[in-house]
């Protein structure tokens, strides 16, 4: 027989860490723009790089012989970087904005979050997409090349990290920019045509004043043509001239890290709470 | 430093000491120095007081331009992240997730509190039962009413069950009935658990019967702070004298009886020596007024804030 009576104390819950809580944000991120627009983004990506590549390795295949820049077909046009463009603006556009516009900012500003931790897990939401847009689709068309024993281990190995290369690149641009110009707005659809408007603007501005002044340093301006280069280089495509893929690749990364910290910089600036 | 009873034993919910913050030329708040204890506590008053900027400080959202706080014994400074994983704040305004349900949303704010996520996902479950959402708790917030929105949002605040709850205009844009359940919830808050919670408002009578701790500011100033039953203890000996004829001159003749009386909203309120009514008769007769009603008046938060308000701009006057 006890001397007295049970007591039942129920333990205090132990809290997660830093990357958990990180981690809850981004995951609520990343599936809230699983929707149908990034999705049809995305899908469209994948289609055309597949088909695009491995039609192009088919033939040169056909022909004899399959180099590296067999690959690069699906980036001698501007569709690859318009469809990253479209990707960035359906699961970037709102990443901060709408944070904002809804006022849920100042709920996650009042949780045990550091405001680089809530700056990273949007950081990782959007670059996902990004890099599933981006690098994925040319991962996509080297395996089935490969698989169809239309291009060696050698030549498919250097194909797939060349479109890492670049597909990378472009996510770290993209995603900068896309925080960036959500940071400055409380509603997604400002900050997409922000987006869209931005890029479309220094490509087709670039390449006017390209051609009127002859200048050989204005391309570097367009996000668009830099992509170009980058892929120009990392895919060895001879017989092509104009601005160097190394200082490409260096504006795209630069840009896209100065445009991350100027986000970084406008949520310390935003008011948390509203008198 | 006010200190808030002799009784009081507990270490402070929070303390401040000089406090003062100021926005460019305005001084939001304006050396705060006060304690205040586990409770319901009441921090009231109008528009621009200087509440928010309380809260903010308190969350250690920002830093105060001098003086220092503490929250629960942590600096919300130099530990921010201790202190908000001991709060649960409510705004008022509009914070919610549309495209989120209710559960998906509280749970979402559980696992960014730092709960995992089945535990997040149960407690959000047993908030929105207490809150009286569990019929709606799968529904996508957009079509919430204002009062569910409230709710959900006090729903938030509790997930993580934290000790301390700042809550922020809670009843507003709610109708009468809305506004008496949100009172009712925060009074089975109170008065339950070991919880205390700081009811921010401008509508004093939702801290009347709900706190038992109040923080008045108006201006950036403190205008009184400590145990409701206190403040209002010196106030029961107020009495509230009603009458027919003219006003001025029989407000006059108490002055020369060495009153001092106060007119609001048709009634004078004064504090009379002993309960002497005589005085009151004797200024009736003098001036020909007929007094209509003479008894004590009911002591309330509201009427402390107006008498306080009116001594300090009667102090500024002078």
């Amino acid at each position: 027989m006890s001397i007295s009576a049970p007591r039942y104390v129920v333990p205090p819950t132990p809290r997660t860490g830093r990357a958990s809580r990180l981690l809850a944000i981004a995951d609520r991120e990343f599936f809230r723009h699983a929707e149908w627009g990034t999705l049809l983004a995305v899908g469209f990506a994948y289609t055309a790089t597949v088909l695009a590549t491995v039609t192009t390795v088919l033939f040169a295949s056909l022909a004899g012989s399959v180099a590296l820049d067999a690959f690069a077909t699906v980036f001698a046009s501007p569709l690859w970087p318009f469809l990253i463009l479209i990707v960035t603006t359906a699961a970037g556009a709102g990443c901060l904005a709408e944070d904002v516009g809804n006022g849920s900012f100042t709920l996650y500003r009042a949780r045990p979050v550091h405001l680089v931790d809530y700056l990273a897990a949007k950081t990782v939401a959007c670059g996902s997409w990004l890099v599933i847009a981006s690098v994925g689709p040319g991962l996509v068309a080297v395996a089935v090349t490969a698989a169809l024993g239309y291009a060696e281990a050698g030549l498919a190995l250097h194909a797939a990290a060349a479109f890492v290369a670049t597909g990378l690149l472009a996510a770290v641009f993209f995603t900068g920019l896309a925080l960036a110009l959500s940071s400055l707005t409380d509603r997604a659809l400002y900050a997409g045509v922000a987006i869209f408007g931005l890029v479309l603007s220094l490509y087709i501005g670039g390449a006017l004043v390209a051609g009127l002044t002859g200048n050989p340093y204005v391309p570097y301006g367009s996000p668009i043509e830099d992509l170009h280069r980058v892929a120009i280089g990392a895919f060895q495509v001879s017989g092509t001239s104009g601005t160097s893929p190394a200082a490409s690749a260096g504006v795209l990364a630069g840009a896209g890290i100065a445009l991350w910290a100027f986000a970084g910089w406008r949520l310390t600036r935003l008011e948390v709470i509203a008198e | 430093m006010r200190a808030l009873g002799p009784a009081r034993v507990a270490s402070p919910l929070f303390r401040a000491d000089s406090v003062t913050r100021r926005f460019g030329d305005v001084t939001a708040l304006s050396d705060l120095s006060v304690d205040l204890f586990p409770g319901a506590i009441g921090l009231v008053g109008p528009n621009g007081s200087g509440k928010t900027t309380l809260l903010r400080l308190l969350m250690g959202l920002i830093a105060p331009d001098s003086g220092t706080l503490t929250v629960l014994g942590h600096d919300p400074l130099r530990e921010p992240l201790r202190v908000r994983e001991l709060v649960g704040y409510m705004p008022e305004h509009d914070c919610l997730m549309p495209d989120l349900t209710g559960i998906g949303f509280v749970a979402h704010m559980g696992r960014v509190s730092g709960l995992p996520k089945e535990t997040a996902m149960s407690r959000a479950h047993d908030v929105l039962e207490f809150v009286g959402l569990e019929e709606e708790r799968y529904r996508r917030i957009h079509t919430y009413s204002v009062g569910m929105r409230q709710r959900v949002k006090l729903a938030q605040a509790l997930v993580h069950d934290p000790p301390l709850c700042f809550l922020d205009e809670p009843t507003s844009g709610l109708d009468p009935k809305g506004r008496e359940e949100m009172l009712g919830l925060l009074r089975t808050l109170a008065t339950t658990g070991h919880r205390s919670f700081v009811l921010s408002t401008h509508l004093l009578p939702d801290a009347d019967g709900l706190c038992d701790q109040v923080l008045l500011l108006n201006g950036g100033q403190l205008l009184v702070a400590g145990p409701v039953s206190e403040l209002l203890s010196a106030r029961d000996r107020e009495s509230v004298v009603r009458i027919k004829g003219d006003v001025d001159p029989f407000l006059a003749a108490l002055v020369r009886r060495g009153l001092a009386p106060r007119y609001v909203d048709g009634a004078i309120h004064l504090a009379l020596p002993g309960g002497e009514t005589r005085a009151v008769f004797e200024a009736a007769a003098e001036t020909g007024a007929q007094v209509r009603f003479l008894g004590q008046s009911v002591a309330t938060i509201e009427g402390l804030f107006l008498s306080k308000i009116q001594a300090v701009s009667g102090g500024e006057a002078t």
